[in-house]
């Protein structure tokens, strides 16, 4: 009989690594990245507004949730039709392009998205990479056995051309050596120019136009905490800090129901919330992104009477620092 | 676990029988397998079914993985 070396215990005890980032800046501040972090992060399946003391929802607020476009679901699409030239001239090209397969675990299942930019990740796993045989990488968070690959393709690139060897190549991959099949959420955003629309490009396809569920709901005798936009930390007795409201937040959107404040205190402030798909294989940017024992990659802005606002970050184990 | 361990229970919804738990980080994987492995509870059978797991609270208020179109 030998004796196998087993892995010290207090690996047990230790806590999967997780980070929250907090920033503060104002909304008119010409090098404020308010926009840049909201663009960046492609791929969201659930956003929420917290506004306080508010009994009717404002105007301006009730349209711009009306004018929320649609986005797609198209069944049983080829990755292949992804990388025709029909699609990229049409949709890759002009205006920004999303998509992003739905119902695949980043974790266990082959994956595929979109991003505006034109770049095509294939998140997949060892078997399905040697089937392929495009060029990609390892995954940053496959451990010492690699077992999850990530390939990047450029549509837009100049090398990409119709008769490219890139191009081919690419086009042979996915059609005829490693056919992958997915269902695909899209939407695509263009400003103005005429042509070809989603659902018309894939009618043959079983394709299905969606719009986001919105819920509104009233919360009675809520208390807000007291937050001053210059206070991160929060003061003693004052004010809130970040790390604080994050935790009442998610209190709060979750209904659990418990009594962190005293006094009841006008809130000069409102929080959106948005939260990023777990499975997406991009958190911000082309991050890699991952699941360990959750896939959270979610942000939520904090916004001030004055414009002054503080943006927070929050990403699991296998996630880059948010930029 | 519980005697152990603090366990909180955060929210309980009778209708979907689903319930929000906290425990210190440390404890995760301890109150996981406890989850996992009990199969019984006075005498009748059960099961746990971890949904989501995350170190914020407000993650859990969003589940993609719960999206059904």
């Amino acid at each position: 009989m030998s004796a196998v070396p087993m892995p010290p215990l207090r690996g047990l005890r230790q806590a999967p690594r997780h980070l929250l980032v907090c920033e503060k800046g104002h909304a008119r501040h010409a090098r404020s990245r308010h926009a840049a972090h909201v663009r960046d992060h492609a791929y969201n399946c659930r956003v929420s507004f917290l506004i306080p003391e508010c009994g009717v929802l404002p105007e301006v607020l009730k349209s711009a949730i009306a004018d929320v476009g649609e986005y797609y679901l198209v069944r049983n699409l080829s990755v292949h039709e992804l990388v025709a030239h029909e699609f990229i001239d049409a949709f890759v090209k002009k205006g920004s392009c999303y998509a992003l397969t739905y119902n695949t675990r980043i974790d266990q299942d082959n994956t595929a998205a979109l991003l505006p930019n034109g770049k095509l990740i294939l998140s997949v796993d060892k078997d399905t990479y040697e089937e392929l045989g495009l060029q990609g990488r390892p995954s940053r968070y496959s451990g010492k056995k690699v077992m999850r690959y990530i390939i990047t393709i450029d549509l837009t690139d100049s090398g990409f051309h119709p008769d490219s060897k890139k191009h081919n190549r690419v086009l042979w991959a996915l059609r005829e050596k490693k056919p992958l099949e997915f269902d695909f959420l899209l939407a695509w955003y263009n400003t103005g120019a005429e042509g070809s629309t989603l659902m018309s490009y894939f009618s043959k396809n079983q394709i299905q136009a969606l719009k986001p569920k919105i819920t509104f709901s009233t919360l009675r005798d809520l208390q807000c905490p007291v937050l001053q936009s210059n206070e991160l930390q929060g003061k003693p007795e004052e004010s809130c800090g970040t790390e604080e409201l994050f935790e009442w937040l998610g209190a709060v959107l979750n209904q659990v129901s418990f009594c962190y404040f005293g006094e009841p205190k006008l809130a000069y402030w409102l929080t959106l919330t948005v939260h990023g798909f777990a499975d997406s294989p991009v958190s911000w940017r082309e991050n890699e992104h991952g699941f360990h024992k959750g896939g959270e990659n979610l942000y939520n802005f904090v916004i001030f009477r004055n414009l002054d606002y503080w943006l927070q970050m929050a990403v699991g184990t296998y996630d880059d620092c948010p930029p | 676990v519980g005697a152990a361990l603090p366990v909180d229970v955060l929210t309980y919804e009778e209708k979907t029988l689903s319930a929000i738990l906290r425990v210190i980080s440390s404890g995760l994987v301890k109150l996981w397998s406890a989850l996992t492995l009990m199969g019984f509870y006075q005498n009748r059978r059960c099961a746990f079914r971890v949904l989501q797991a995350s170190p914020f609270l407000l993650a859990l208020s969003g589940n993609s993985r719960d999206l059904v179109l």
